[in-house]
């Protein structure tokens, strides 16, 4: 599927946004993950559905004063 | 006495909750992650601030930071920078608290790149909004008294203006406003940026302050264990020569001891 994450077009295996962290090895870190938007609380991320053209966006804490 | 228990008769409370440490520390630019943790343990700070960016998702290997923290319960201080604006603050605000690491946010909203000095008006802003939505807000501001007073009447925890722009290492540079700041705050004033040595902290404890944010001067020292051991006696020494009143200065000198009774002639 077709979606644009972190700004950059993407070609990904995903039904659901779980499934997107999978993709890039990100579960079980703690990452933020909203899409076109709205923050998806972590307890959504098996349920909610992806359709073509989602724009998502997955963050983390860096350093910084 | 110790000092904890000093600190036990001259408690620092923020958003209801009693802090052990007046060090707030940075955990950007440090040379590694050991050095990072070291001076992080020898600082004993309790308040650590963060920052929230994009993943870089063709290297995610940069995000060891919260994995190593893990000696001590920190109460963690995610902060807005990279927004330029109250509604860009306001979502990373969001997406911080949704990490449940915290709802306590540092607002950072800088519009210029050169200086980073903080949009003083954005900040008023987003520290309504999300106070509203029961973040405990500490917004990083110019040192401006009565701006200062504006975010206190608009929620914020405590308020934090800057000494000097972020990096700079410049000092205090208008000791009269911190000054003023203390007296009118009802809430807790941390010393936000500018900072650079143990000397410049003194004078902001000793201006009354009730707390100081530090990243660059730490981090970037040549030995930053050291220098955030020094910070960390700096606080404790400013804030004691504050509470114990200093004598008032004078043109002239007056004898240690009695002068004139007892004069061997």
């Amino acid at each position: 599927m077709k979606l644009t994450v972190n700004g950059k077009s993407a070609e990904v295996e995903a039904a659901v946004l779980g499934d997107v962290l999978r993709h890039y090895e990100l579960e079980g870190k703690m990452v933020v993950a909203e899409i076109d938007g709205n923050i998806i609380d972590k307890s959504a991320w098996e349920q909610i559905g992806l359709t073509e053209g989602m724009r998502i966006e997955l963050v983390h804490f860096v350093g910084g004063g | 006495m110790t000092t904890s228990q000093q600190q036990a008769g001259d408690p620092l409370i923020i958003g209801g909750k009693t802090l052990s440490s007046r060090f707030f520390l940075g955990t950007g630019r440090y040379p590694n992650p050991y050095v990072q943790n070291e001076a992080i343990r020898v600082s004993e700070a309790e308040v650590l601030t963060f920052a929230i960016r994009r993943i870089n998702l063709e290297e995610p290997e940069d995000d060891a930071i919260l994995h190593h923290l893990s000696f001590k319960p920190f109460t963690y201080l995610p902060n807005t920078s990279g927004a330029s604006n109250a509604d860009e603050a306001i979502r990373i605000a969001r997406m911080a608290r949704a990490s449940g690491l915290s709802d306590w946010i540092k607002v950072e909203i800088s519009a210029n790149e050169r200086t980073l000095l903080p949009d003083p008006l954005e900040t008023l802003k987003a520290t309504e909004v999300l106070a509203a939505e029961g973040f405990t807000v500490l917004p990083y501001t110019s040192d401006d008294p009565i701006l200062c007073k504006r975010l206190e009447e608009a929620g914020a925890a405590a308020v934090m203006p800057g000494g000097a722009p972020i990096g700079t290492g410049l000092g205090i540079l208008n000791p009269y406003n911190i000054g003023l700041i203390v007296e009118e705050a009802g809430v807790p004033i941390i010393i936000d940026a500018g900072l650079g040595s143990a000397a410049d902290v003194v004078q902001a404890m000793e201006l009354g302050v009730d707390g100081v944010l530090m990243n660059t001067p730490v981090a970037k020292a040549v030995d930053p264990v050291r220098m955030a051991q020094a910070m960390k006696l700096a606080i404790e020494a400013g804030r004691l020569s504050y509470l114990s009143g200093r004598i008032p200065k004078k043109r002239y000198a007056t004898a240690s001891s009695e002068y004139e009774a007892l004069k061997v002639k």
